[in-house]
């Protein structure tokens, strides 16, 4: 359905990703604890590698749990999908587009 | 020409009240001459709705302008006399703590600009509505707003003065993360047409959730020694009670017009409400978080201001007309178990960015907690303050140094879990134009594909932070530009309002004591 206007509407997204230059938002989601009220949402190169983004922007903030521990091996998931992060591969290589939501559990 | 003195024995003639309101109200309506209709009126006819009669609007309220200043000076009078009595008696040190002001800050930067914008929106509809019943109901409740959005600012400004948060209220509400809720709730409501602002602010929030928005704010002060909040409450009341009486003839009024109306005012409907519903989350953690001295716990107030009065009162009568209760009605019940408590966990977190203060509760609160909500409290998130405690004694304190991930439509951190699983947060993704938006619930993911138009333009602080546009890109930039100043923010026991309510509830009790011993001597 379309919106109900006085004249013609169409304005383009506030949070589009052109806006973020060679960058874009990716959300992590820590799906088995509920230490974090909810996912969070960086803003990384997308020329960025996996290590990187792991080693830069994931770690330095799950160390705020307690009972993180960044050697445990973990399960991931990308829009619901299984997914395997390769740490040599870039975030668009790995098929991570703007506002993607990342999932990851420690394995069983 | 002279004029002839008047003769002092001629009465004039007195109108009664009900001719003197037709005389003053629709005794001033006029048919256009030089333009038509639709130009004088130009905003009633693309939303869809149907009117045949305006003359049909029943006023329900007969007041003229002079009855109604009248009564609202006096009301006034006695609200500020109340306010003199205060400032001199020191009457702030009779607050049950200075925590409860946490819940009096959340309504000064979040409900006092709301009945600014009420006001100004109640204005465009005492404009364009071509009655003039409902013109001059709208101009009324237009008035009325503006009063409490000026005599809510008096009242707390005497809190200002010995109290963190309370200093830069309006731009709080433009700018910082959790005041975006209620902010763009309203904006939302604003760049509506006329009659669905009437659906969604008359009928939704000023009938349908009024007694879970505003009232609890008001209870929360009587429980707290909030003499002057409370003053206002009163003072406020009657006109809340013409406005909930104003919501309800506006739905029934578009009902009876036309069936056609029934299904957009329907829509509407599942719209508003769960708009409206989402914004009393801030409300839910109030009541059970942030009370020192609790009125009744969010499930409570909810099963009876919601599920009793409303579900049960009012939408048995709107079945008479085909409208049925809202669409996601049933995941709104079945949050009522989690909903405060997910809420407060993500306040808590972030109160580092906010203008209050947050805190552990006591173990006394959370037996009040466990006994409040026996389903869900022990199982689900006494768990999570067990973790935080042993942070705590381990020197830590959890602020979370990330941004969160919001919800396109409510704006609230993505911090909900889906309808009966708490242990499952709920992410709900859509694609419009080749970009994906994230959603809280089944209700905003509905509101937002309805509109997608619309809500792409959200103004998200995460968004707005990460482009740079709210001071700079990182968090003490970010902390800058919203003005807080030492002691608004974090955590609350060693605070600037904790230490001081210390020291001055020392000073009282001693002061107490040296009168007793003068008196005894
Ligand atoms: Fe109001
Ligand atoms: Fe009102
Ligand atoms: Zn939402």
């Amino acid at each position: 359905m379309s919106i109900t206007s006085l004249g013609e509407y169409d304005f383009p997204s506030r949070s589009r990703q052109e806006l973020y230059g060679d960058d874009q938002l990716v959300t992590l989601w820590f799906q088995d604890t509920m230490w974090w009220c909810s996912p969070v949402m960086f803003r990384a190169p997308r020329a960025m590698t996996w290590a990187d983004f792991w080693a830069q922007m994931i770690v330095p903030l799950a160390e705020e749990d307690p009972d993180f521990d960044a050697a445990t091996a973990r399960t991931w998931t990308l829009h619901g999908a299984p997914f395997e992060p390769q740490d040599g591969m870039t975030l668009t290589e790995l098929g991570i587009r703007h506002k993607d939501v990342i999932g990851t559990r420690v394995a069983a | 020409m002279t004029l002839a003195p008047e003769k002092k024995t001629k009465k004039p003639r007195k109108l009664s009240m009900k001719a003197r309101y037709e005389a003053l109200t629709r005794g001033l309506d006029w048919e256009p001459s030089y333009v038509t209709k639709e130009e004088m009126f130009p905003h009633l006819e693309y939303e869809g709705i149907k009117i045949h009669d305006w003359a049909a609007w029943e006023d329900p309220f007969r007041l003229t302008i002079d009855a109604y200043t009248k009564y609202q000076a006096e009301k006034d009078r006695r609200l500020y006399a109340v306010l003199d009595g205060f400032a001199q008696g020191q009457g702030h040190l009779n607050l049950t703590d200075a925590g409860y002001l946490n819940a009096m800050k959340l309504f000064l930067q979040g409900v006092t600009p709301l009945e600014y914008a009420a006001h100004r929106n109640f204005a465009y509809l005492a404009r364009h509505f071509a009655g003039p019943g409902p013109r001059f109901a709208a101009l009324c409740q237009s008035i009325d707003e503006i009063r409490h959005m000026q005599t809510e600012v008096h009242t707390l400004s005497n809190y200002n003065k010995y109290y963190s948060g309370l200093h830069n209220w309006p731009e709080n509400h433009d700018r910082m993360w959790y005041l975006s809720v209620p902010k763009s709730f309203f904006d939302d409501a604003l760049s509506c047409g006329p009659f669905e602002f009437l659906i969604a602010i008359g009928f939704s929030f000023e009938y349908l959730l009024t007694n879970l928005l505003f009232v609890p704010f008001m209870s929360g002060a009587s429980f707290n020694g909030d003499l002057p909040t409370m003053t206002f409450g009163f003072s406020a009341q009657s006109d809340e009670s013409r406005h909930m009486t104003l919501g309800l003839e506006a739905i029934k009024f578009l009902l009876e017009q036309d069936e056609d109306n029934v299904p957009i005012v329907q829509a509407w409907l599942d719209k508003w409400f769960w708009r409206a519903y989402r914004v009393t989350a801030l409300v839910s953690q109030m009541l059970d978080y942030m009370l020192p001295r609790k009125v009744m716990s969010w499930k409570e107030s909810f099963e009876l201001y919601f599920e009793e009065q409303m579900l049960k009162g009012l939408f048995e009568d709107l079945a008479f007309y085909g409208i049925t209760p809202p669409r996601h009605v049933a995941d709104a019940v079945q949050e009522k178990d989690v909903l405060s408590h997910q809420v407060y966990w993500i306040l808590y977190q972030f109160s580092f960015a906010a203008g209050f203060t947050t805190t552990m509760p006591t173990p006394e609160h959370q037996q009040w907690l466990s006994q409040a909500y026996p389903d869900t409290f022990d199982t689900h998130f006494k768990p999570l303050w067990d973790k935080e405690a042993r942070n705590i004694a381990s020197g830590g304190r959890h602020f979370t140094r990330g941004l969160p991930q919001l919800c396109q439509v409510c704006q609230i951190p993505m911090a909900f879990t889906e309808p009966g699983d708490p242990t499952t947060l709920c992410q709900r993704e859509s694609e419009f134009e080749g970009e994906i938006y994230h959603t809280c619930s089944n209700g905003c993911q509905w509101i937002f594909e309805r509109e997608p138009e619309k809500y792409r333009q959200a103004w998200l602080p995460v968004h707005q932070i990460y482009q740079g546009n709210c001071g700079g890109p990182s968090v003490p930039e970010v902390l800058e530009w919203y003005h807080l100043q030492d002691g608004d923010a974090g955590e609350y026991l060693g605070s600037r309002d904790h230490t001081n309510w210390l020291t001055w509830q020392g000073e009282a009790a001693a002061e107490t004591a040296s009168h007793e011993n003068k008196a005894g001597a």
